[in-house]
C-alpha cells in the first residue's frame, strides 16, 4: 500500500515540484489548496490565494494525475495569523505572520486535514529538511526557510516530508522544467505578506482595528531623553532599526531604537543605541529537548540574518534568555529568536525585548 | 482488490448529457448547420429545428411557443426576470423587488443589482423548516413591487415551496411573479395553465442536457426589457444567433424528464428514505435540513455535529463517492451556506452539511454503498476531533 501525503500547494515551483517529486518517489500524493483569505481575487499577481494560484496548483494537480482540494482555512487564518499580526504592531511590535501561519495553519490545522484522509505524511515546498525527527536548515543558504518554521508541533516533525528543501532554488525550477511543469517553472519569487496588499501593512491594520487605531494615530518622535524632535503618523509604520520616514537635521544618522505604544512614541537614537547582547524571548517551542542554562548555541534574530555565537543564559518553562557574543543590532521585538546547533534546528521563540547586557543598564 | 465503481451522488451540480438527448443534437454539429436567420435551404432546417424544440418545450410547461425564450443557462433566465421586469416596471411606481435568502446566487445577485440601480430588494424572512413564511410575503409583496421571485424547489436542501399559492397571493397585487424552477423541474409537475406564476427559469444540464443551455417562460403580455441588445431574434427579447442543437437537446431532454417524471419521483424517493433511514440508524445526532417540509426527493442535505464537510468530502471523494457541500464556489473551496444560514441552522453545524443529490446514475447499489461507508468516516472523523 502507497503511504499518502497531503501536499500543501499554492500553485508556485517550490510547493509543485514538491509534490511531483512526492509522485516520482512513489507516493499517494494528495494535493491541497489553503484558502486564507487574503483578498487575493483583487491581487491577480499574488503568490498565493489568488484564484490564479489556485487553478494553477489544480491544473499541476492534474497533470501529475493527483486529486486537489481547495481547503477554506480563512476564519482560523484570519484569528490565529492575521488578527496576532494586528495585535501585534499594536503592541509596538514587529510580528512575522509566516510563522504562525506555519505554526498553526500549515503544520496544525492542514495536519487534521491530513489525519482525515488517512495521509500518513504532509508535505510543502519549505526549504528545509527534516531528518530522523529533527529539523535541518534548507541546503541553500540563500533560500533556507527553517528561520520560520520553529514553531511547529514536536510530535509533527516525524510526519514532515520537505522535499525541494535538499536542493537549490536553481535546482528546483530545472526540475520543474525536467518534469514538464512550464506552467509554474519560472513563476516569479513572493516576497510580500500574502494577505497584506501592495506591501502596505498599515491598510490591514486599519481594517481590523479602525482607521483611528492608536496604532495609526500620531504620535512623537523622541530621544531616549525624552525630549521630543517631531511627530509621526503611528508608531504601527515604524520598526526597529529604520531610517525612513524619520525627521531629519541630526549630526549622525538616526534609527527607531524603541517604540512605546502605551505613550505611542517612536523612540530614535544613533546606531550605537540599536546594539545589543541580550535577546529575552516567549512562546517558546522546542524541537528538541530543551538545552540547559550555560549551553552554547547559534541564534537568528532575523531571516537572512548570519547566525551569531551566544549562551543560553536563562532557560524556563516560557522565556529563555540569550547573551550574544558580540552584540547585534536592531534585536525586534515580535520578531524570531530562533536557536541552532549548525544545521539543526533546537527551538525558538517571539523576541520579547533586547537588551544592552552591560552592568549599568542605560536608561 | 480494485476500488469500487465511483459513486456520483451530485446531480444537483450537473447531470451527464442522455444518449438520446445527444443523437437528437447531433445532426445540428453535422449537415444541419444553419442558421436559422439565413433565407435559404440551411437557414429553413435550422428554422424549423428551433421552432419545433420550442413547440416541444412549450409543450411539456403547458406553454405556448412564444412563451418560451431560450437562454445560455439558468443564470441567464433569473437574472432576465428579475431585471428585465424590474427595468420595464419601475417607471410604473413599482420599484421593489421580493425574493427569498434561499435563492441561488442567480436571484440574489440580480435583486442585488437592482438594488444598485435604485430599486429597492426585500428578502422574505423563513420559517425554521425552509419554507417562505406567509405573514413575512404579505407584508413585503405589496402593490409597488414589480417582480417577485422564490426558488420552487431549493438547490441545497431540496424544499419544496408551494409555489402555485405564493403566485397566486403575488398575482392579487399586481406583482409578477418569477420561480427558479432549475431543481424543480423534471422532479414537480409544472402546468402554466392551472399555476399562476409568470415566470419560471429552466436549465438543461440538470436534466441531462448540456451546460450552456436554458430558459425562460414568460406568460404573455408580462412587461419585460431585453438584457442584451443586437438582432431581432426571440422577439428581440434574446437576441443572438440561436444555439439550435442545445435548443433541440433541451426540447427532448426536458421531454424526457415529463415522461418519466412520476416514475422518477417514486424511484428517487425510495432510494433518499432508504439512504436516509440508514444514516440515521447509524449516526443518530445527524440532522437532515428541511426534513419536516415538504421536500423533492433527489436532494439530501445531513449534517453530523463535529464533522467538518470539506474533510468528509475529500474522503469520500478519495474513495470514490463524489457529494458537495452545498454550491461550491468558483475556486471550488467550501464556504459557508447562505441557505442553511438563512433557515437558522447554526454556523457550526452549518459547516458540517453535506449535500447528497440523486439522479440518473444512482442505483440501489450506490445508496448502499454510501449507507455503509458514510457513517464509518464519521466514526472515525469523530475518533480523530479533539474533545
Amino acid at each position: 500500500m502507497r503511504e499518502r501525503v497531503l501536499v500543501a500547494m499554492s500553485g508556485g515551483v517550490d510547493s509543485s515540484v514538491a509534490a511531483a517529486l512526492l509522485v516520482r518517489q512513489g507516493y499517494d500524493v494528495v494535493g491541497a489548496t489553503m484558502k486564507l483569505g487574503c483578498h487575493g481575487d483583487e491581487l491577480p499577481d499574488r503568490p498565493c490565494c489568488s484564484l490564479d494560484s489556485v487553478n494553477d496548483a489544480r491544473r499541476i494537480c492534474d497533470q501529475l494525475g493527483v486529486p486537489h482540494y481547495v481547503l477554506n482555512l480563512e476564519s482560523a487564518f484570519g484569528r490565529d495569523v492575521v488578527r496576532d499580526f494586528v495585535d501585534e504592531y499594536a503592541r509596538g511590535r514587529t510580528p512575522i505572520p509566516c510563522v504562525r501561519c506555519n505554526t498553526f495553519t500549515k503544520f496544525r490545522d492542514l495536519v487534521h486535514k491530513a489525519d482525515a484522509i488517512d495521509a500518513r505524511w504532509i508535505a510543502t515546498g519549505h526549504y528545509a529538511q527534516v531528518r530522523d525527527g529533527v529539523l535541518r536548515r534548507g541546503l541553500d543558504p540563500n533560500k533556507d526557510q527553517s528561520y520560520f518554521l520553529w514553531g511547529i508541533a514536536r510530535p509533527v516533525l516525524s510526519r514532515m516530508l520537505l522535499p525541494v528543501g535538499c536542493q537549490s532554488k536553481a535546482q528546483t525550477r530545472a526540475v520543474a522544467h525536467e518534469l514538464g511543469l512550464e506552467l509554474v517553472a519560472e513563476k516569479r519569487e513572493s516576497q510580500d505578506i500574502c494577505f497584506v496588499p501592495d506591501g502596505d501593512h498599515a491598510k490591514v491594520i486599519a481594517r481590523e482595528l479602525g482607521a483611528g487605531a492608536a496604532a495609526l494615530a500620531r504620535g512623537p518622535f523622541i530621544r531616549r531623553d525624552g525630549m521630543v524632535v517631531g511627530e509621526h503618523d503611528g508608531y504601527a509604520r515604524f520598526t526597529i532599526g529604520q531610517r525612513r520616514g524619520l525627521p531629519g537635521g541630526f549630526s549622525e544618522p538616526m534609527f527607531v531604537v524603541e517604540i512605546r505604544p502605551a505613550t505611542r512614541a517612536v523612540v530614535i537614537g544613533p546606531r550605537a543605541d540599536l546594539l545589543g547582547r541580550l535577546v529575552v524571548a516567549r512562546e517558546l517551542n522546542w524541537l528538541v529537548d530543551a538545552p540547559p542554562a550555560g549551553a552554547g548555541v547559534e541564534v537568528q534574530i532575523r531571516h537572512r540574518a548570519r547566525p551569531a555565537r551566544g549562551m543560553l543564559v536563562r532557560v524556563e518553562r516560557d522565556e529563555v534568555e540569550v547573551a550574544l557574543d558580540e552584540p547585534a543590532s536592531a534585536i525586534t521585538p515580535g520578531q524570531s529568536l530562533v536557536l541552532y546547533d549548525g544545521a539543526t534546528v533546537l527551538g525558538g521563540g517571539v523576541i520579547e525585548r533586547g537588551g544592552r547586557g552591560l552592568p549599568v543598564m542605560a536608561a | 482488490m480494485g476500488m469500487p465503481d465511483p459513486v456520483y451522488l451530485d446531480h444537483a451540480a450537473t447531470t451527464p448529457v442522455r444518449a438520446e438527448v445527444l443523437e437528437a443534437m447531433q445532426p445540428f454539429f453535422g449537415a444541419r448547420f444553419g442558421n436559422p436567420s439565413s433565407p435559404h435551404r440551411w437557414g429553413r432546417e435550422a428554422r424549423t429545428a428551433l421552432d419545433e424544440a420550442r413547440e416541444r418545450l412549450a409543450r411539456c410547461l403547458g406553454a405556448t411557443n412564444d412563451e418560451v425564450v431560450f437562454t445560455s443557462c439558468g443564470t441567464e433566465a433569473d437574472n432576465m426576470a428579475l431585471l428585465g421586469v424590474w427595468r420595464a416596471r419601475e417607471g410604473d411606481g413599482r420599484r421593489a423587488v421580493v425574493t427569498t435568502p434561499i435563492e441561488h446566487k442567480a436571484v440574489l445577485a440580480a435583486a442585488h443589482q437592482v438594488g444598485r440601480e435604485g430599486g429597492e430588494e426585500r428578502i422574505v424572512a423563513m420559517q425554521a423548516g425552509g419554507l417562505v413564511d406567509d405573514r413575512s410575503f404579505d407584508a413585503l409583496v405589496t402593490e409597488d413591487v414589480a417582480v417577485c421571485s422564490v426558488m420552487w424547489v431549493n438547490n441545497e436542501i431540496g424544499v419544496l415551496q408551494d409555489v402555485p399559492a405564493l403566485a397566486a397571493r403575488a398575482r392579487a397585487r399586481g406583482v409578477v411573479f418569477h420561480t427558479d424552477a432549475v431543481q424543480a423541474f423534471g422532479k414537480v409537475e409544472v402546468d402554466t395553465r392551472r399555476m399562476p406564476f409568470d415566470l419560471l427559469s429552466l436549465s438543461g444540464h440538470k436534466i441531462g442536457a448540456p451546460k450552456g443551455i436554458g430558459a425562460l417562460y414568460i406568460r404573455r403580455g408580462t412587461p419585460m426589457e431585453p438584457l442584451m441588445f443586437g438582432g431581432e431574434q426571440d422577439r428581440g427579447r434574446r437576441p443572438g444567433t440561436e444555439n439550435v442543437a442545445m435548443a433541440v437537446g433541451l426540447a427532448r431532454a426536458a421531454e424526457l424528464a415529463v415522461a418519466e417524471r412520476a416514475h422518477e419521483w417514486e424511484k428517487l424517493e425510495r432510494q433518499r428514505d432508504r439512504l436516509e433511514a440508514a444514516l440515521l440508524a447509524r449516526i443518530p445526532d445527524a440532522v437532515i435540513h428541511g426534513r419536516g417540509s415538504p421536500r423533492a426527493p433527489h436532494i439530501l442535505n445531513v449534517s453530523v455535529p463535529g464533522v467538518d464537510s470539506e474533510s468528509m468530502l475529500m474522503a469520500l471523494d478519495l474513495r470514490g463517492v463524489a457529494c458537495s457541500a452545498g454550491s461550491a464556489c468558483q475556486s471550488g473551496s467550501v464556504t459557508p451556506s447562505h441557505v442553511l444560514s438563512a433557515i437558522g441552522v447554526s454556523p457550526d453545524l452549518a459547516s458540517a452539511a453535506i449535500r447528497m443529490s440523486l439522479g440518473a446514475l444512482t442505483t440501489d447499489a450506490c445508496i448502499d454503498r454510501v449507507a455503509e461507508l458514510f457513517p464509518t468516516l464519521v466514526e472515525k472523523a469523530r475518533r480523530l476531533t479533539p474533545a
